[in-house]
């Protein structure tokens, strides 16, 4: 163990030069992180889908649509089974972003794959579980019942939330901006009226 | 440095370019993304350059032209649903005892339902209740009155000051508030952003004790809305501008009527003193974003927003309609949006709702014309101050609950519930007042019942109130011949001398 370590210490007149380009590799690593803004998508915030303009559509058509008041984007595209498994699809899909964006692979229009179905039909399920009881369904669509288990619900409901399919140009005026907001226009904010009571 | 001579030299090499393709792919990542995010700058690419408080729509319009279109449709009167719309109606017409309870008072003379933003300037200036004045200090009404008019308003107010702005007569600003509603009044020019333009809601906030600056997102889609559609009065008493119509929300305990009340009874308010009864009676104003709150659909966090400006698609673009109307106007892109009832379905909900809320509308305001009118009565047979008290005492409460229901847009049907609690208060207060005033009359020797006066029309009403309605619609046809002209010339030149900038 011990020996397996030191074969990858440099000899001494090599240490300066390989500190410094450790330095450099860890430095630029670090750039990266922060250019990415890689910590937003350890959380759950929607906004963090959005550090980039490539999902501006999806995002305005989300806030414009009912579900973006009860779900954040992970909701549906992350599977929430486990800590383990939500994270270990993010770090693929992430991957995946990254891969896609360096050498400007993204579509125009941007359509669910495949692989991702069944965890997203899964999710409409997690929320909707009373809605897909077949003893509350039978009554009200008794000639849909029966395929309930071949298929997912976004078979059907194509539409939600997103609308029908729509491409980068479809939300050119959707002015997304997850940093600032003014909710008081600057000249109130210039007057002598209080504002806040802080 | 034995270790050394043992190692392979090909296994450093291998280290070596692995680290270069490494690194480099790391750096063409991180160039993607500056790129990209220099690339979202111009995701929107403005074609004119909109100047800070730019009150000109048509401006704006250059820039966003799906949004402004369907602003102009604003313009459509054609919508009518059961009892509301955009359609013109004279509500006096429609409901003649509005001219009895409001006698004494500008809303007698002429109120009309609101048309639609478009006609938020044509309206005012038409209104027989602004008058026809000749020069800028005449007029019954002051300046305060265009404070929901224009974006030329947040204008003004940052040139003058929000206190000069309200002050001196609402002719003297005749030529400078021109534009309708518009954009300015809820976005910010550069980012797009929701913002309030009105400092009456900032200055609400902070005496409810809130902070409007926390508002999230989904809130301003309803604050912006809430910078005019609410209950209002104008504050004459404020040390740091005295005699100036301060236009202030009645906030300080709440949004609720009873809150309202409260506050207003605290600081002896009174609107006008009612023609007939002589009671001190309090007007209340449109408290539309205040009933809404009370809903189901503001407790589940629907916004004004969400239904009075569904999110549609034309041509394959996506954008916000900016056509604000009666979302009954438009049942698919906004109910059906959450509710799967069918159109049909859902318009009889609204109805029936609306209907329900009706009839006991109608039974508060007979007991509220026939208080007023055996309070008269009391009056004329010799009552003195003292024995009226509790009678007017119970007869402006009435009234209050009443014009609080009656005057909220849409209220029927954004809060069933709270509307028809709040015109129970009013109908138990008016037959509160009648019992007192039965009691008194006979005291007075006036027995048997105080004939209920014919004012089956909006005429016969205005008749029994003693309006001349010929001499005011005379000059006000003269005022809109003679001045209004003028202050369209003089804003015309105005802003010609304002350029529109390309942006390159």
């Amino acid at each position: 163990m011990n020996k397996k370590l030191q074969w990858l210490i440099p000899p001494l007149p090599w240490r300066l030069p390989v500190a410094i380009l450790l330095g450099i590799f860890f430095g630029l690593g670090i750039l990266v992180l922060y250019l990415s803004k890689a910590g937003s998508y350890l959380s759950d915030d929607p906004k963090a889908c959005v550090n980039c303009h490539v999902m501006n559509p999806q995002y305005a058509n989300w806030a414009h649509d009912a579900h973006s008041r009860v779900t954040t984007c992970n909701d549906c595209h992350v599977p929430q089974t486990d800590f383990f498994n939500k994270y270990f699809f993010k770090a693929k899909d992430g991957l995946k972003h990254a891969y896609a964006f360096t050498f400007r692979l993204e579509p125009q229009v941007i359509i669910m794959e495949k692989e991702t179905r069944p965890m997203i039909g899964g999710n409409c399920i997690r929320c909707h579980t009373e809605t897909v009881q077949k003893e509350f369904l039978k009554p009200v669509l008794p000639l849909y019942h029966n395929h309930l288990e071949e298929r997912y619900c976004l078979d059907c409901h194509r539409f939600i939330p997103h609308g029908s399919v729509g491409g980068l140009a479809s939300t050119p005026n959707a002015l997304i901006h997850p940093k600032k907001r003014n909710t008081v226009a600057g000249w109130i904010k210039e007057t002598n009226i209080a504002i806040s009571n802080e | 440095m034995t270790e050394i001579k043992k190692r392979i030299p090909w296994v450093n090499w291998v280290l070596f370019f692995a680290t270069v393709v490494v690194v480099f792919l790391l750096g063409l990542f991180a160039s993607s993304i500056v790129e990209r995010k220099a690339e979202s700058e111009y995701v929107y690419k403005p074609r004119v350059k909109i100047r800070e408080l730019e009150p000109r729509n048509s401006v704006w319009g250059e820039n966003f032209p799906r949004e402004y279109q369907t602003y102009l449709r604003t313009k459509d009167t054609s919508f009518r649903s059961k009892f509301n719309g955009s359609a013109p109606i004279d509500m006096l017409a429609e409901d003649p005892r509005l001219v009895v309870l409001w006698a004494g008072y500008a809303f007698s003379k002429n109120y009309d339902q609101s048309k639609g933003h478009y006609y938020a300037i044509r309206d005012i200036r038409e209104t027989l209740r602004t008058g026809a004045p000749k020069d800028p200090d005449d007029g019954p009404q002051p300046n305060t009155c265009w404070s929901c008019k224009s974006p030329d308003v947040p204008r003004l107010m940052q040139a003058k000051g929000i206190a000069a702005f309200y002050k001196g007569k609402w002719a003297s600003l005749g030529d400078e508030v021109v534009n309708y509603i518009g954009c300015a009044d809820c976005h910010d020019p550069v980012t797009m952003d929701l913002q309030i333009t009105r400092p009456a809601l900032v200055e609400a906030f902070k005496a409810m004790g809130k902070d409007i600056t926390k508002a999230s997102h989904q809130e301003m889609r309803s604050l912006v809305c809430a910078q005019c559609h609410v209950e209002y009065y104008f504050d004459k008493k404020r040390q740091d501008s005295p005699d100036v119509a301060y236009l202030t929300f009645p906030w300080k305990y709440g949004t609720t009527a009873e809150a309202g009340l409260k506050y207003y009874t605290e600081i002896l308010f009174t609107d006008f003193i009612h023609q007939l009864s002589r009671t001190p009676v309090l007007k209340a104003q449109h408290p539309d974003y205040e009933l809404f709150l009370t809903g189901i659909h503001a407790d589940r966090g629907v916004a004004c927003a969400d239904c009075h400006m569904p999110y549609i698609k034309e041509g394959g673009q996506k954008f916000t309609s900016h056509h604000i109307v009666s979302p009954l106007a438009n049942i698919a892109n906004t109910c059906q949006v959450c509710h799967r009832e069918s159109e049909e379905t859902l318009l009889e909900n609204v109805y029936e709702r609306q209907e329900k809320i009706k009839q006991i509308r109608d039974l508060a305001e007979v007991e509220l014309v026939k208080a007023h009118v055996e309070a008269k009565a009391a009056w004329d047979a010799g009552a003195g101050e003292k024995e009226m008290e509790p009678v007017l005492d119970n007869i402006r409460i009435a009234q209050w609950y009443w014009d609080y229901a009656a005057a909220s847009h849409g209220a029927s049907f954004h809060s069933p519930l709270e509307v028809s609690r709040i015109i129970g208060l009013s109908l138990d207060k008016s037959k509160e007042s009648r019992i007192l005033l039965a009691r008194l009359l006979p005291k007075l020797g006036k027995t048997g019942e105080v004939p209920y006066p014919d004012i089956a029309t909006k005429e016969k009403a205005q008749q029994f109130i003693g309006l001349n309605m010929d001499q005011l619609k005379k000059e006000k046809e003269e005022f809109m011949k003679t001045v209004v002209p003028l202050w369209d010339q003089k804003a015309k030149e105005r802003e010609n001398s304002w350029p529109v900038v390309l942006e390159k």
